[in-house]
């Protein structure tokens, strides 16, 4: 149970009072803080349209002449409301944190090579090393970077066809949630995205590296 | 409730807005119109402070007298007074933080110190507390703008604009600037952010905004969707150290190439070179060439800038600006053709050159619709509107610049929250002992895009506990990170075991800590009443010079008119009243002026009777010639 700063009701866990509508510094989970059903499959249109109408209500802008409490309450539902927003937004981390609901997570160190892409993983690998050691500013410096954005292409493209796959399988999940296996089957996707996104974003870095020396 | 006031605290000029029937508006704080007031504050050796056109007059510059000689005025340096202008380049940092160029400015106090400390005579001073003044005179000058209009209105609520990519102590500067000045700073708002809150006010506007805001000392690139009234920052990217002031400075080496080092680093002779400078790239936007002159004592220096070279000097530093555009663009997971607009803020993009460079970018013209030198204010003066309720549906939702982690183990920095998250946002962290009956956790937090933690910006460390003593990895806190709607970090813990929370000493790295506020706030206080003495004290001390001076030409003048007895007695204040004169008690010293007046009025009275005869003699003896 929490007391409303605003009008001192006493209720279950909301982002905004049932009676008064000010915020509460509730510790809500991701599906609760947006008032929504806990469901994979989301509507990116709906959900940013419902981030913009609660933001609107409990926003600490809203709250700028109000008491301290009531301040407070303000900017702890603002933040959880932003965090919760920006994990569902996002279907790698709102499926990351499917797993997490279910007692379920990646391994702390993801280093499993996704099979399929074995062959353009460990180029793109030699590929950085070689510009880790090509001198700065060098011709064979600038050569490498242009390979590594080429491949970088590549890496995108396996990328989206994983998150396409791990989709379809968000409205699977939904369709029987008792199905635990349908859960378990969203593992390998994500472990492969994570790692995906591991490396596109050393790519990335080697690259800017590249061009600020 | 008082009404909330925008306040622009830019690295050049500064201004004050509000709304005035549904419209932001500048306050003419310089009187006339006049709403800029130039970032410069002028301090005196007797600590008295100037602040805006009439500061920039007291600077160390080169004048040409009527005679045609070339005299260096202004207070040349610490030991006699500073005037320091750019002081938002200073803000928040360490003494170990500041640009070489920054450095040879100003005389500093100690630079190894967590906030830089600008040594001005026996004093020294913060850029809080500069900042603050230059606060204070736009109150001052806001007030009497509104007397002036027949408002009785105090300046007492405000908002203050930051640049986007100002950090967590930069912001905190900035706030205890506001806090030193008596203001209530209901909020910082990011400069682009507020620009694109007067951009889109009144045009119902949607899309994809960018806000190119290149400014006297520092860069800003935001990335906006507006949709209906929703103004969401995407992403955001920038250099607090980059300006036109940087440009400027490579046209003075310019200037001053053939000058000895020495003489080019005199004070006088530099800043004279940089008005000369400004005043030629400000020229440049309207004409392709231009004479730069500066005159020096003995010679002068006489140049041509053209349009071209110019650019040639300010390519690297737009250079710089455009990289920053591609990385908050890829931010934003948009390229430049998804920007419906982009708009220009700060007077550094009056320059050809930027437009051209920023058309070029963004494949369409920036547009300029409103003063670039007052957006900033004005959009300072919607989101005071806005938080006073005022406007509707609108809302900003603005992000954390730079990324906020803490240091692990290896002195890796593990990221907490990412640059570009929505703000307000929070984020629990646990944490645990590494060894049997450890009673505290050391916490490091950091801020800025680098993998080591010797490479980002230390923003905080903090001691959890004291924790009751247990096997190692036993105890659970949760500490949360939250970052406010003003981008500043609060961190809070709590044991996961017993529910309780932990008192956080969180020591900041850089800037100052409450303690050091409220001891600042306290002596400008005692200073002020200690000012107050002072002033009457020395306007006492000049009654007495004045009445003994009078007193010492009369009696030589007309001693005669004076007896024994009377001038015993006069001689006898005089002795007391000269004695009073040097010490610090100034009822003694008003009370014995006093005295001597009462004893000398016969003498003053027999003078002037003297007078009046004489002047009548003299006048009987012209009218009968």
């Amino acid at each position: 149970m929490i007391e409303c700063p605003s009008c001192g009701r006493r209720q279950e866990p909301l982002l905004t009072c049932a009676d008064c509508g000010s915020p509460l510094a509730a510790p809500l989970g991701c599906f609760a803080a947006l008032g929504l059903p806990r469901k994979l499959a989301i509507d990116l249109g709906a959900l940013e349209r419902r981030y913009h109408e609660l933001s609107r209500k409990i926003h600490p802008d809203r709250f700028a002449s109000s008491a301290a409490p009531v301040r407070d309450a303000s900017l702890r539902a603002t933040a959880t409301l932003t965090r919760s927003y920006r994990t569902l937004r996002d279907p790698v981390a709102r499926g990351l944190y499917w797993l997490e609901l279910n007692g379920e997570k990646l391994a702390e160190n993801n280093k499993r090579v996704p099979p399929d892409l074995a062959e353009l993983v460990f180029e793109v690998q030699e590929q950085l090393a070689e510009m880790h050691d090509a001198p700065a500013d060098s011709d064979a410096a600038r050569e490498l970077a242009a390979q590594v954005v080429a491949r970088r292409g590549q890496l995108q493209t396996a990328m989206d066809a994983n998150v396409a796959e791990l989709e379809r399988n968000f409205v699977k999940c939904d369709q029987r949630p008792d199905e635990k296996m349908l859960t378990l089957q969203l593992k390998p996707i994500l472990s492969s995205i994570a790692y995906l996104r591991t490396l596109i974003r050393d790519v990335d870095r080697a690259v800017e590296n590249s061009k600020a020396a | 409730m008082s009404r909330i006031f925008g306040i622009d605290l830019g690295t050049t000029n500064s201004l004050i807005a509000a709304m005035e029937d549904g419209a932001p508006r500048v306050i003419a704080v310089g009187g006339s119109n006049r709403a800029l007031l130039p970032s410069v504050v002028a301090i005196a050796p007797d600590g008295a402070i100037t602040v805006g056109e009439r500061a920039i007059e007291m600077e160390p510059h080169l004048t040409v007298e009527r005679d045609g000689r070339v005299s260096a005025v202004g207070f040349a340096s610490g030991e006699y007074g500073a005037v320091i202008r750019s002081v938002k380049r200073y803000m928040g940092l360490g003494g170990d933080e500041i640009a070489p160029e920054d450095r040879a400015r100003y005389t500093f106090a100690d630079l190894s110190g967590p906030v830089v400390r600008f040594q001005i005579g026996t004093r020294v001073f913060t850029p809080s507390q500069i900042s603050a003044e230059i606060l204070r005179a736009l109150k001052d000058g806001a007030e009497r703008a509104l007397r002036a209009a027949g408002k009785e209105e105090k300046v007492e609520r405000v908002v203050i604009t930051v640049p986007a990519y100002f950090n967590d102590g930069q912001r905190q500067a900035t706030k205890d600037a506001g806090r030193l000045a008596g203001l209530e700073v209901v909020r910082l708002v990011n400069e682009p952010t507020a620009a694109s809150l007067a951009y889109g006010l009144n045009k119902r506007a949607a899309g994809n905004v960018a806000v190119f805001d290149f400014g006297g000392g520092t860069f800003d690139i935001s990335i906006l969707s507006i949709k209906e009234g929703i103004f969401e920052v995407l992403a955001t990217n920038g250099d607090t150290h980059l300006g036109g002031d940087d440009i400027d400075r490579v046209i003075v080496d310019w200037l001053l190439a053939e000058l000895p080092d020495a003489r080019k680093l005199d004070r006088h002779v530099w800043n004279s070179a940089r008005m000369a400078a400004e005043n030629a790239k400000k020229r440049l936007t309207d004409v392709a060439e231009t004479p730069v002159v500066v005159e020096l004592p003995g010679h002068s220096i006489r140049k041509h800038l053209t349009r071209d070279a110019l650019d040639q000097m300010a390519e690297p530093f737009l250079a710089r600006t455009l990289k920053r555009c591609e990385l908050a663009i890829a931010d934003a997971k948009l390229t430049p053709a998804g920007i419906d607009a982009v708009v220009l803020v700060g007077g550094s993009t009056r320059m050809p050159l930027v437009r051209r460079r920023v058309a070029a970018m963004f494949h369409k013209e920036p547009l300029c619709l409103i003063d670039p030198d007052q957006i900033v204010a004005l959009g300072a003066a919607v989101q005071a509107s806005v938080l006073m309720g005022m406007q509707g549906d609108m809302l900003l939702l603005d992000v954390v610049p730079l990324s906020l982690g803490i240091e692990t183990m290896g002195g890796v920095m593990e990221r907490l929250i990412h640059r570009n998250t929505t703000i307000p946002t929070s984020v629990g962290e646990g944490f645990t002992t590494a060894v049997d009956n450890q009673t505290h956790v050391d916490i490091h937090v950091l801020q800025g895009e680098r993998e080591l933690a010797k490479d980002c910006r230390s923003l905080a460390r903090f001691k959890l506990g004291p924790i009751q003593p247990q096997p190692a990895g036993v105890p659970r806190i949760e500490v949360t990170f939250l970052i406010d709607a003003n981008g500043i970090l609060n961190v809070n813990a709590r044991d996961e075991r017993t529910g309780r929370e932990h008192s956080v000493d969180v020591k900041p790295s850089y800037g100052l800590t409450d303690d050091e506020i409220e001891r600042m706030l306290e002596e400008a206080i005692d200073l002020g009443e200690q000012d107050l003495e002072e002033r009457l004290l020395i306007s006492y001390r000049n009654d007495a010079e004045q009445i003994l001076g009078a007193l010492r030409k009369q009696l030589g003048e007309f001693g005669a008119l004076v007896d024994g007895s009377e001038r015993a007695r006069m001689d006898e204040v005089v002795e007391r009243l000269e004695a009073a004169r040097t010490g610090t008690d100034r009822e003694l010293i008003a009370k014995l002026v006093e005295e001597l007046n009462e004893v000398t009025t016969p003498f003053a009275k027999r003078i002037m009777d003297a007078a009046i005869k004489l002047a009548l003699e003299k006048k009987s003896v012209e009218e009968l010639s």
